[in-house]
């Protein structure tokens, strides 16, 4: 047996810090798993239709935004909160983490000014920003996003922007799924101290871009293919059920109450 | 950069909104004049492109870590319309589906990430490759055009805090959104911007430029020779918001404190000569709760408000509580 073999191993890696490919790692996993979650979405005869869903989010939004009344700020939170509880845990948790953590940056952003005598802002904004962040939350967390953009086409946006919508949630997810093991693979490959990593940063995103250009050119090819003109049809006209009904009467109460205090 | 809603006004939604329309229209037009049929999927493609670059983290002196924007990038490389195109898709996706900037406020974004940073970032970089020689002039564009882009974004985000408090108070005086005037609000984006984000956008835009043009050379957007005339027209602009950067240097009219307030002239031309008498006392507390409408309003009112809270929130605890337990059990077996 050669000699070095039986030789101990004394070699220990020089710590290097690569926090950042973590954290790169974690928020390209994040919105993987968002994407991901979002298809097992229920959806059916029996559920709020999302065109309605996104006319009164938008309304709800307004109304928050140009509210002066404490009542109908605390009104809308109570009622969003009370429809955040019907949800799963899981969906709970997250709807809840954005809004405190938008409500507590805004707080913290407003706290000079309230020393200078704001009182206004300092209780308002916090609970209006808490109200608007969950209200849009609770919409992107129950509603499949192709019924999303499929409602944006009830509003009449041209076919181009949803043509481009469409297209980026999809490749989001692939260019994402695409990249991610490359940041894997600098992880690994960055054995003790390695001081280029930030050099191959740029290259993972440069390979992005290009990897983007070859991915269009074959959708295109692709779509071609099947005979796609660019137009989108909406298939169907949506049928009124139940849930749209008691969902429309919870926000014309909502636009009363906001009539009735300012 | 991604502004909230609430913290502007939604009258100034609807004004950023309204100015961003002509910029969409002017860009999709340009697109199908330009861009073959055949390339529209890059536009969603390119879209997702910039929403996934703000996703990587860049390290920073001291530890942490930030993230680049990219508009100036995209620009370069796919031409300032297509980046106006795909940021406004992108910014779009972050407010609908990941709650991540207004849904009112999207105009006012998409005004200052999608319009000002790509085309004031491409152009700037335009002008000074083509009236250089060579390879370095390219480069010391794209740093200038990255950096500059960015805080061009940057400082119109400030103007539009800036004027909320101006234009929009209650009857009380008191700011309705983002209660900072332009003299806070500038410095308060800016330097940051100036000092830390604006070098890791230049850094970052030059590197990836770098790569692609080594690897990849045919992919990069060839812009027509003759922008001059916009770039002009984009400096005179630049030139026309500096008054508001020097007005942020000296107090705002409106905003003085105890003591300038003696100094400032009243009506009658003389100075005012005495300080009012709620700014001596200084900031009151205790009358917080009489500038909100709930006065007027029947006592039951409120009971059910909290009511309706109070369960919320122990259905919301149970659940929570429920789900941890049970994952639990899980790791037990």
């Amino acid at each position: 047996m050669p000699e070095w073999l039986l030789k101990e191993e004394q070699y220990e890696p020089i710590p290097d810090r690569d926090s950042f490919i973590d954290k790169s790692i974690l928020s390209l996993l994040g919105i993987l798993s968002r994407i991901r979650a979002q298809s097992g979405i229920p959806s059916g005869k029996h559920f709020v239709h999302a065109p309605f869903k996104v006319a009164c989010t938008f309304l709800l939004v307004i109304l928050l935004s140009l509210s002066k009344s404490l009542f109908f700020i605390l009104t809308i939170n109570v009622a969003l909160l009370a429809a955040t509880s019907l949800l799963p845990a899981d969906k709970i948790f997250h709807i809840l983490k954005a809004g405190f953590a938008a409500a507590l940056f805004t707080l913290v952003i407003l706290l000079p000014s309230a020393f200078w005598g704001n009182r206004y802002g300092i209780v308002m904004l916090p609970l209006k920003v808490f109200a608007a962040v969950t209200a849009v939350n609770i919409l992107s967390r129950t509603t499949q996003w192709r019924h999303i953009t499929g409602a944006l086409k009830t509003f009449f946006l041209p076919d181009i922007f949803i043509f481009v919508l469409d297209i980026t949630i999809r490749y989001i997810f692939m260019l994402g799924e695409f990249s991610l093991p490359m940041l894997y693979a600098l992880k690994l490959r960055s054995v003790g101290k390695n001081n280029r990593k930030y050099a191959s940063l740029s290259g993972i995103t440069g390979t992005m871009f290009i990897k983007s250009k070859e991915m269009a050119e074959e959708m295109n090819a692709a779509m071609e293919c099947r005979g796609f003109t660019g137009e989108y049809r909406k298939s169907g006209r949506i049928r009124m059920n139940w849930a749209d009904a008691g969902y429309l009467l919870v926000h014309i109460l909502a636009l009363l109450i906001f009539l009735y205090l300012g | 950069m991604h502004i909230p809603d609430n913290y502007l006004s939604p009258a100034t939604c609807a004004v950023m909104g309204a100015a961003m329309l002509p910029a969409w229209t002017v860009s999709i037009n340009k697109l199908k004049k330009e861009v073959s049929r055949a390339k529209m999927p890059l536009l969603g493609i390119g879209a997702s492109f910039s929403f996934l670059m703000m996703m990587f983290n860049v390290p920073l002196p001291g530890g942490t870590t930030g993230h680049a924007v990219g508009g100036t990038l995209l620009a370069i490389l796919l031409g300032p319309y297509a980046a106006c195109i795909s940021v406004s898709v992108a910014l779009l996706i972050q407010a609908l589906f990941f709650g991540d900037g207004g849904l009112l406020s999207f105009g006012a974004n998409c005004f200052n990430m999608a319009f000002v940073l790509p085309f004031v970032g491409y152009f700037l970089y335009k002008f000074i490759k083509d009236h250089t020689e060579g390879k370095k002039g390219e480069y010391i564009g794209i740093i200038i055009g990255s950096y500059a882009g960015l805080n061009a974004a940057a400082l119109c985000t400030a103007i539009e805090f800036g004027i909320q408090p101006l234009l929009f108070k209650n009857a009380a005086g008191q700011a309705l959104y983002c209660p900072y005037p332009l003299s806070v609000s500038i410095p308060a984006m800016m330097i940051p911007h100036l000092v830390v984000a604006g070098i890791v956008e230049a850094l970052f835009t030059v590197a990836i430029f770098t790569f692609i043009k080594k690897v990849s050379p045919g992919t990069i957007y060839e812009g027509k020779k003759e922008k001059n005339k916009a770039v002009y027209g984009l400096l005179a602009a630049l030139i026309c918001l500096t008054p508001l950067g020097l007005l942020a240097t000296g107090t705002a009219w409106g905003e003085w404190s105890a003591e300038e307030i003696q100094a400032v002239p009243a009506s009658s031309g003389q100075p005012l000569g005495f300080i009012p008498e709620g700014m001596l006392n200084g900031i009151n507390f205790e009358a917080a709760m009489p500038d909100y409408s709930i006065a007027g309003l029947p006592p039951y009112a409120g009971y059910i408000l909290s009511a309706v809270a109070g369960v919320a929130i122990l259905m919301i605890v149970f659940k929570i509580i429920q789900n941890v337990k049970s994952k639990n059990n899980k790791e037990i077996q």
